[in-house]
């Protein structure tokens, strides 16, 4: 079965928050959400030998989510592929979800008029795949330096698989138990 | 500001504003209050004086019960992001937050049924509530079912919190132990400041009967203020001991940071071990200071626990805000100011207000 996720190399990440700015265009989104911020810049090591650490970031679209159970009103769901989505006509605003997430990957807009707020989060760009089945996230295809790789993590053919299978990885928090679906390479300069 | 200046200046830093606002602290503290009123108010009468109508003793408290579980809602649904669609709420069985609104309508209208049919006011103007005195038939059923509803809101309370485990403050199974006493305690003061009080008319055997449960509350507040004291000292120390590095760090800020005033002054002085000490003083008037410092002390607790909701900062969020709130606003503020018309030009404006 499909089951999405996304490896993220951290070696190649520049921090050019390229990705950000496509998933904010993309999405439309309102000035005070931000699906995928690209965290750090933090720099490490000691002259001649510095490296600045890049965390580029986005729902874990989590196997065992916190935010699914806890929604009263079933908005907040996960599909078979393992998407993690709100749907923003059941929603009724409650951030109980927001509180859930241990990544703080969700939130409401305050710009939006008063009774029409809803939590918003990162899709796995499933709107766009309904439209153009295979197609990349908008973060993925706008990374020019190919540091974000989506797909089928079940098949042991995908792009993605085999890059998890001869990478040394991590993913955020995995203490938690929420199995997050986002995998990380990490970076040379690592603070890890 | 560099970085290690910005982070020794703020190491009670907030990466993200708080996403829950006072609204859900007082419906915590009112939730807990009304049903702990419900709760008390149901074992007294059926268990402790069955054999005494203890109905007009308790009139009042009722319906204070009533009317703070019914602003407690209002403040809950006035916190939504949608408040006209608030119902939705009672749709899915695995959110602990379904099984409060469930809870919470089962006691306002247990309350509410159980008030409506033992009120025959005299006054012309509510006179006309007599006519539903038929609820009155099933007078035990309706303060069973709102007194058995009323202790599940106050262990509720806690557990809603305790079930977030992103926020590891929340997160401890001392929590719901904490807020269930505290219910407890202020549900005591509560029935005791109103007991016998209007609309209730007393005979002598019920005013007889509401003195010594009166005397009986005075004693389990005194107990349940001990028992308080000791678990959220117990709680806030040993995170601070042997916490992880987020319960560390509200420990820290409770203890000896920004609201170490609220917790050791207002919380711990005033709303626990003044009220002690008034109640074992003796001194006429002293009780009613006391049930009103422990009325205090129980929402400064839900105030100061909805404050915090520190999480686990992923590598490099703080770093990450602090820019996105200074630097980012700074930027985005000059533009909204110099007068160019962005597109969202009031929306900058309006993000710059919220830091
Ligand atoms: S990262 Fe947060 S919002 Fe995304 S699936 Fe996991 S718990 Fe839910
Ligand atoms: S804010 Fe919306 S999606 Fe989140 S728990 Fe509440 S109703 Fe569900
Ligand atoms: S997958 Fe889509 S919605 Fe999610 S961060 Fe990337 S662009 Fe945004």
């Amino acid at each position: 079965m499909t089951r999405y996720a996304m490896c993220i190399d951290l070696h190649r990440c520049v921090g050019c928050h390229s990705c950000s700015v496509a998933c904010r265009t993309w999405n439309d989104l309102p000035m005070d959400i931000i699906y995928n911020p690209v965290l750090g810049g933090v720099c490490e090591g000691t002259w001649p030998n510095v490296h600045r650490n890049y965390l580029p970031t986005l729902c874990m679209h989590c196997k065992n989510p916190e935010c699914v159970p806890c929604c009263p009103t079933g908005a907040s769901q996960q599909d078979e592929d393992g998407v993690v989505w709100v749907d923003s006509k059941i929603c009724m605003g409650c951030k109980v979800c927001v509180n859930a997430c241990p990544y703080g990957m969700r939130d409401t807009s305050h710009m939006v008029r008063r009774f029409d707020e809803f939590v918003r989060k990162c899709t796995f760009c499933k709107e766009r795949r309904e439209m153009e089945p295979g197609a990349d996230p908008y973060c993925v295809q706008t990374c020019h330096q190919n540091a974000r790789v989506f797909g089928d993590i079940d098949d042991p053919d995908s792009a993605i698989s085999r890059l998890i299978g001869r990478s040394d990885t991590f993913r955020l928090l995995e203490e938690l138990g929420t199995d997050p679906q986002i995998y990380y390479i990490p970076d040379m300069g690592g603070t890890r | 500001m560099d970085m290690k200046q910005y982070q020794a200046e703020n190491a009670e830093i907030q990466y993200k504003h708080r996403y829950w606002g006072w609204q859900i602290a007082l419906y915590l503290f009112l939730g807990g209050l009304g049903g702990g009123i419900l709760f008390l108010t149901w074992v007294l009468s059926a268990f402790v004086f069955p054999g005494v109508d203890m109905t007009q003793a308790f009139m009042l408290p009722n319906f204070i019960a009533l009317l703070v579980i019914a602003f407690g809602l209002f403040c809950l649904v006035e916190e939504l992001g949608q408040p006209p669609v608030f119902y939705r709420a009672y749709v899915t069985a695995t959110s602990i937050i379904k099984w409060g609104a469930v809870l919470l309508t089962i006691a306002s209208f247990g309350s509410l049924f159980w008030l409506l049919g033992n009120w025959s006011p005299e006054s012309p103007v509510l006179g006309f509530l007599s006519v539903f005195n038929f609820f009155g038939g099933a007078s035990g059923l309706w303060l069973g079912a709102a007194g058995i509803a009323g202790f599940g809101i106050m262990v509720y309370t806690g557990v809603m919190l305790s079930t977030l485990k992103a926020h590891s403050f929340w997160s401890t199974p001392a929590l719901p132990i904490l807020f269930t006493t505290s219910a407890l305690s202020t549900a005591c003061a509560g029935i005791m400041l109103s007991l016998c009080g209007w609309p209730g008319v007393a005979d002598m055997a019920t005013a007889a009967a509401a003195h010594e449960a009166h005397e009986l509350l005075h004693t389990l507040d005194i107990i349940l203020a001990f028992a308080e004291l000791s678990i959220l000292l117990i709680m806030v120390l040993s995170f601070l001991g042997a916490g992880n590095r987020t319960q560390q760090r509200v420990a820290k800020r409770w203890i000896k940071g920004s609201t170490a005033p609220i917790f050791w002054i207002g919380m711990i002085g005033c709303g626990l071990v003044a009220p002690l000490l008034l109640n074992v003083s003796g001194i006429p008037g002293a009780s009613t200071l006391a049930c009103v410092l422990v009325l205090c002390g129980g929402c400064l607790l839900r105030f100061l626990c909805v404050w915090s909701d520190d999480r686990q900062p992923l590598e490099g969020e703080n770093r990450y805000y602090f820019r996105q709130k200074h630097a980012d606003m700074a930027f985005a503020s000059y533009y909204t100011k110099s007068g160019k018309e962005l597109e969202r030009g009031e929306n900058f404006a309006y993000i710059d207000n919220l830091y």
